[in-house]
């Protein structure tokens, strides 16, 4: 490459180092780091063919030297640059570790205000409830003499607890007898009259005698006949208890059959 | 990007290669044999920079647009605690007194 060119071409690269500002300092660095490296290159080969051929030339030697200066001023001038930049990286470095900071007491705050929206939506929520059942009450209200008119109607009735001196067959009492319950929707319903005397009538309602016969309860237990005629027939001997000698005959009679068949085989024989 | 201490690196001024090429050209002209040392200094100086320029911190950018950056950043930061303050001093709560 002539030199001319070499030098033209590295003076345009300068101008356009120097006009692109928007090139990072590292790229700026590196590139005239490289300007230098070939400058320096060539200004040493250049002066060692000189020296090897006696053949002074000044003009170009100085132009490159010039150029190296000027480079090696660019160079300085970058490095101080990037020592001025590594100092703003470091504060933004702080500066993002604040933000980070800042968006978690925000995420934070966000969450609770989130929580205190939700607690206050209930509250709200209960308080118009609790605000309609007041304008309810307040409009189908009652006297408080009339309540307790009711509560000594209930309670002289003895529906709502029996009297003190209460005993079995008092009729009584705050919950309703057999005959009551059967004589109700649900009794009905259910046809208690028929399927329902089984073994959960009071004592009371027993003693009082006021059923009639038909549905007076009738428990096996009640009587001993009516227990032995329940039980099959053939189950009858199931339970009872044998004199150990009674399977004895039985017993004999297998030996004595066993002894038959083999006498008749030996008869065959 | 890691931040490496900035302690170790060089001052600006220590880093400007023409004092190893006036060394270079010296001993060219008294024809020392310490030519060859002094160009291999030469070319050592010139990897080391360019390994400290690799790893340097925070030249990723132009000077104009990191200040552009650090200018959003600040900003960023300013209006995240503004944004808290007022939350913070916010009243909603309280009930005015009848």
């Amino acid at each position: 490459m002539p030199r001319e060119s070499f030098l033209w071409e590295v003076e345009c690269l300068g101008d356009i180092v120097m006009a692109v500002s928007d090139r990072s300092t590292k790229e700026r660095l590196l590139s005239v780091l490289d300007d230098l490296e070939v400058l320096s290159r060539e200004l040493i080969e250049m002066l060692a063919l000189s020296r090897s051929q006696k053949l002074p030339q000044p003009g170009e030697e100085s132009q490159i030297l010039e150029l190296l200066v000027q480079r090696d001023g660019e160079f300085q001038e970058l490095m101080r640059i990037a020592h001025e930049q590594g100092k703003v990286h470091q504060e933004m470095q702080l500066l993002e570790k604040e933000a980070e900071k800042r968006d978690t007491d925000i995420q934070q705050l966000q969450k609770q205000l989130k929580e205190a929206e939700h607690i206050l939506a209930t509250a709200v929520y209960q308080a118009k409830e609790k605000l309609k059942s007041i304008e309810k009450a307040r409009k189908g209200s009652v006297s408080s003499e009339e309540v307790i008119k009711y509560a000594h109607r209930i309670s002289a009735s003895n529906a709502v607890c029996a009297p003190l001196n209460w005993v079995p067959g008092d009729p009584r009492r705050p919950y309703p007898t057999d005959l009551e319950m059967r004589s109700g929707r649900l009794g009905q319903m259910s046809n208690l009259s028929t399927n329902g005397v089984n073994g959960h009538l009071p004592g009371d309602a027993l003693a009082a005698g006021r059923l009639p016969e038909v549905l007076t309860p009738q428990y096996p237990w009640q009587s001993g006949e009516m227990s032995l005629n329940m039980l099959p027939p053939n189950h009858s001997n199931d339970f009872m208890l044998e004199p150990p000698g009674h399977n004895k005959e039985n017993e004999d009679d297998v030996e004595v059959m066993s002894t038959d068949s083999s006498s008749s085989s030996s008869d065959s024989d | 990007m890691a931040a490496s201490p900035l302690k170790e690196e060089p001052a600006p001024e220590d880093c400007s290669l023409l004092p190893l090429v006036y060394d270079i050209i010296k001993c060219m002209d008294k024809d020392s044999p310490d030519v060859h040392q002094e160009l291999n200094k030469l070319k050592t100086k010139i990897q080391e920079a360019r390994e400290q320029i690799v790893t340097m911190p925070g030249i990723g950018l132009s000077p104009e647009q990191q200040k552009q950056q650090f200018e959003n950043l600040k900003e960023q930061v300013r209006t995240k605690n503004e944004l808290l303050q007022k939350y913070k001093s916010l009243c909603i709560f309280d009930i005015p007194k009848s």
